[in-house]
This record gives structure tokens, C-alpha cells and sequence, in this order.
């Protein structure tokens, strides 16, 4: 097991697949889930709380990842707890041996399950790297010094299909002055605005991993295009998804041809399957990963 | 100003229940801006009452409620003897205005007739937006005099979220992205490099509460 961080500056072209903690307790599915890629992923990344939705922590389960030989990265959102909460919890994460941690803002309250919660963002994605790089220099956010220092691979979020994308990259460039050493993306299904934003992007010489979710229908396709903000996909995909009589199977041919085409582009892909984590070693095999 | 909204009738009766003799006093200033507790609706308010049979033994549009001469001026002395008569004393005014009169009145119960809502910038007579969270520590230098703090959902400091979508935020499709409107508005001023600046969390302790200032001096 490696950090992300050595990974990529082994020129490694990194794989991560994201898994998310049930709402409960019962961990049977999402270590079945994890134990189907072991040793063909190189981490697992842990979702914190998705869509704002209540769930078991993603801490405890990257530990539990650790336990068992797969390497976590922790994902860390802004959305619930305040500056004292965060930095705490950097610290727990580092003595449980989870060091890989994906620093985000965190959907909005209003988006999720409990809409009537207290939205915290007391810190944003780019105090929050600040914080964790000030951690690894022995000190806290209030200037204290601390007894021991963690390392961490510090991770950070952009969406190449922002519009106005320079809005995106400007804020890309303080995640990268904050302390981010690797970047994984929204989805991406046009590899020419990839390759764009790569080469916008190419003056921060950070790696950056291209997010792929599995489309499982064109009425998805649609759903994403109306209301997700940032993702697109092109009328020409979604004809094919329509058109397809095997959905699954069409599903993977385009994932894993996003992933041919992309990967000149970029450092490494993270997949996000969305309830088809069934299906990733079949998409791994079709992308030649 | 400060925008308020008129509370359900029937939270208000809810309220006033156990009473029949009520004193109204409204707010001559935003309420009035927002008919929300102006004259018109303090008329209105006190006619509904009537109508259940309550007694109002009197009611005043206080200029300012929320400056404590004024409402003591109003209620102490020009109408001291309709708000003796009354059990409980109805407040058509924001938060600040209902609680200066409960500190103004000491020995009655006061109940809101309205909820306060934000800070506003008054647009048009039927149209108010969010601009102000009185946070202690005004960042509109470089945002370009439009607030983060009050128009995104996150109060992000640094930058936009993932979720802005032709401009607008996916908290609320309705309403435009706080940092697309500081994007443009600093790409008119040719001040785009101003965005590149980290900057720190906020001190939130100076927003805790409750805030006071006394400009006496020692």
C-alpha cells in the first residue's frame, strides 16, 4: 500500500473507486464491494456524508479498509463540523493510519435528507487543505504547536466542466497554494473539454485523476444534464445509452472508452459506479487498467 | 432594511388566547417599507381582532421602535393609558423593534406578529434580496461589494463551489451564484487577480451574541 501522493510521483497511473458507508451499521455490502477490487485499485475513496444525506462516517471505514490491507482515502467535508471538529478529525484519521484525505466544501444541507440541519462550512475546501498542511508542520489553525506531526496526501476536487471554468481554476490554483497534491474531477463524458481544461490547468503541475460515473441510462444521462451542475453529456452518448439493448454492458464499453481516450490526458481516473460497484472489475478489464 | 414577514393568524391568536384587551403598536420604519406592519396593516391586524371579539384599547405606529426613546416616548407617555388597559401588547415590528418594547414595557406580556427574515436591499416595492449577515468584519472590499457571506448558501470565502449551473446555485435554481456575480462584476473592473488572494477563515467570534456597543464615554 502506497499514499496517492507516491503514486503519482512514481508516475504511477493511479486508480481509485469510490464506496460509500451504508445508512447503518451493517458494513456486509460495502467491504464486499471493496474486497472485488482488491489489488486492482489502488485506493478506496470513502464518501463523507454524500449529498448531504446521514450515514455512517467515512472515517471508521477507511480504518476499517486499513485493517484489511486496502488503502482509504478519506473524504472530509466542510458541511458539518467547525474548525476545532475538522482538524480533530484529521488528527484521528492520521493515528488510524488513514493518511490519504480528499479535502472538499460539502453538498449543502437543503440537498440532502435531514434539510432542516445547521449548515456549518466554518471552514471552505481551501482553509481546510490549509489546515491540514499547517497539521503536518506541527502546528494548529490557532497557531498552536502540536505534540507530534501526521503526514497526510492532501486531495482536493475541481469540475473541468464549469462554466465560467476559469472561476474553477482559479480556485484550483489556492487548493494547489493551500496545500493539495492531487486533484480528482466531477464527471467528465467529453474528452475535448478535458483536454482544454488539462491544458488550462498544465501551469499548476498537479496530477490530476478524471472522474467517471458509470451512466446507467439515458434517462440518467438527461437527469445529470438538467440538474447536475458541471457534468455534461453529449447528445451522441445518450443516443447510444437509448439505443443500447443491453444497458450494462453499454454502460461499461463507454466508461472504459472515456478512460482510453482520456488517459494521455491525465495521471489517473476515479471511478464513481453509484450502486454499480458490482460491475467495476468488468469496466477495469474493458479499460485495460 | 429589515425584512419581516407577517406570522400565520392562527400562531398569532394561539398566542393571544388568554386575552382580550390588546394595545397594537406597529413599526413606522421597515415594516412600514414592507407593509408588513405599517399603519394599513396595524388597521387590519386590529380589525381581524375585533372581529373575534377582542377589545384593542388602542395601537401607534412608533416611528423607530427599535430606539427606545422613541417607543418609550410613544407608549410611557402619549399612549400610557390605552396600554394600561390592555393585558398583553401586540408587536407588528422585526425582532429588534418587538424586543425593545418588551424592555420598554416591563410589567405585560408582548407577543410578535412577525417573523424577521434578513438584511435586505430593497429593490423594488414587492422585491427584497439578502445582502448583509452583519458578520463584524466587512469582506466587500474584494468581492467586489457583493456579499458571500449573504448570497451563497455556504458563505464560501474562497472561490465557488461545484454546484453553479448557467450561473446559478443548485441550492436554489432561482437565484444566481454568488461568486459567478463576483467573477463578472470583477472581470468588468478588470480586478479578476483580486480572486487569487487566500483568505483566512472568518472570526466568527465576532458574531457572537450578544453583540453590544457602548459609546459612552468612561
Amino acid at each position: 500500500m502506497a499514499l496517492l501522493n507516491e503514486l503519482f510521483e512514481a508516475k504511477k497511473f493511479v486508480v481509485t473507486v469510490e464506496i460509500g458507508p451504508p445508512k447503518g451499521v451493517d458494513l456486509t455490502e460495502a467491504l464486499e464491494d471493496a474486497e472485488l477490487l482488491r489489488g486492482r485499485v489502488d485506493a478506496f475513496n470513502v464518501t463523507d456524508q454524500q449529498s448531504s444525506v446521514m450515514r455512517l462516517g467515512s472515517l471508521p471505514l477507511c480504518h476499517l479498509l486499513k485493517d484489511r490491507g486496502l488503502e482509504p482515502v478519506f473524504q472530509i467535508t466542510c458541511r458539518d463540523r467547525n474548525r476545532i471538529a475538522l482538524q480533530s478529525d484529521l488528527l484521528s484519521a492520521y493515528v488510524l493510519g488513514v493518511q490519504n484525505i480528499l479535502c472538499l466544501t460539502g453538498d449543502h444541507v437543503s440537498l440532502g435528507d435531514h434539510p432542516q440541519a445547521k449548515p456549518v462550512f466554518d471552514l471552505d475546501s481551501v482553509s481546510l487543505l490549509q489546515a491540514a498542511s499547517l497539521l503536518q508542520k506541527g502546528q494548529d489553525l490557532a497557531g498552536k504547536e502540536l505534540k507530534g506531526k501526521p503526514q497526510f496526501s492532501l486531495g482536493a476536487v475541481v469540475t473541468p466542466g464549469g462554466d465560467p471554468v476559469e472561476l474553477q481554476i482559479i480556485k484550483m490554483e489556492k487548493k494547489v497554494k493551500a496545500g493539495a497534491q492531487f486533484f480528482q474531477t466531477q464527471a467528465v463524458y467529453e474528452p475535448e473539454t478535458f483536454a482544454r481544461f488539462m491544458d488550462k490547468v498544465s501551469y499548476l503541475n498537479v496530477p490530476v485523476m478524471v472522474g467517471i460515473v458509470l451512466l446507467k441510462s439515458a434517462a440518467m444521462a438527461r437527469f445529470m444534464n438538467k440538474n447536475v451542475a458541471g457534468v455534461h453529456v453529449p447528445e451522441n452518448l445518450i443516443e447510444e445509452m437509448d439505443k443500447a439493448p443491453n444497458k450494462a454492458q453499454k454502460s461499461i464499453e463507454i466508461a472504459a472508452r472515456l478512460i482510453r481516450e482520456m488517459r494521455p490526458l491525465c495521471q489517473g481516473v476515479h471511478i464513481m459506479p453509484i450502486g454499480w460497484e458490482k460491475r467495476v472489475p468488468a469496466l477495469l478489464d474493458a479499460a485495460g487498467l | 432594511m429589515i425584512v419581516t414577514e407577517q406570522k400565520a393568524f392562527t400562531e398569532i391568536v394561539g398566542y393571544l388566547n388568554p386575552y382580550k384587551r390588546l394595545f397594537i403598536v406597529g413599526c413606522g420604519s421597515c415594516a412600514t417599507a414592507w407593509h408588513t406592519g405599517g399603519e394599513t396593516e396595524v388597521r387590519e391586524m386590529a380589525g381581524k381582532l375585533q372581529d373575534m371579539g377582542k377589545i384593542i384599547t388602542g395601537w401607534v405606529v412608533v416611528e423607530e421602535p427599535c430606539d427606545e426613546r422613541k417607543t418609550k416616548r410613544e407608549l410611557q407617555r402619549a399612549h400610557a393609558a390605552e396600554v394600561a388597559e390592555a393585558e398583553a401588547l401586540l408587536v407588528m415590528a422585526c425582532g429588534a423593534g418587538t424586543g425593545t418594547v418588551a424592555m420598554a414595557i416591563p410589567d405585560k406580556p408582548i407577543y410578535p406578529a412577525l417573523n424577521s427574515l434578513y438584511l435586505a436591499r430593497l429593490e423594488r416595492l414587492t422585491r427584497t434580496d439578502e445582502r448583509c449577515v452583519l458578520c463584524g468584519e466587512c469582506v466587500l472590499a474584494w468581492t467586489g461589494g457583493i456579499c458571500p457571506l449573504a448570497t451563497c448558501p455556504k458563505g464560501l470565502l474562497n472561490g465557488p463551489c461545484g454546484g453553479y449551473k448557467d450561473g446559478h446555485c443548485e441550492v436554489d435554481q432561482s437565484k444566481e451564484c454568488a461568486w459567478v456575480a463576483i467573477y463578472q462584476r470583477m472581470k468588468n473592473l478588470d480586478s479578476l487577480e483580486m480572486l487569487e488572494t487566500i483568505h483566512p477563515p472568518k472570526d466568527f467570534s465576532k458574531m457572537t451574541h450578544p453583540r453590544r456597543v457602548d459609546k459612552t464615554p468612561a
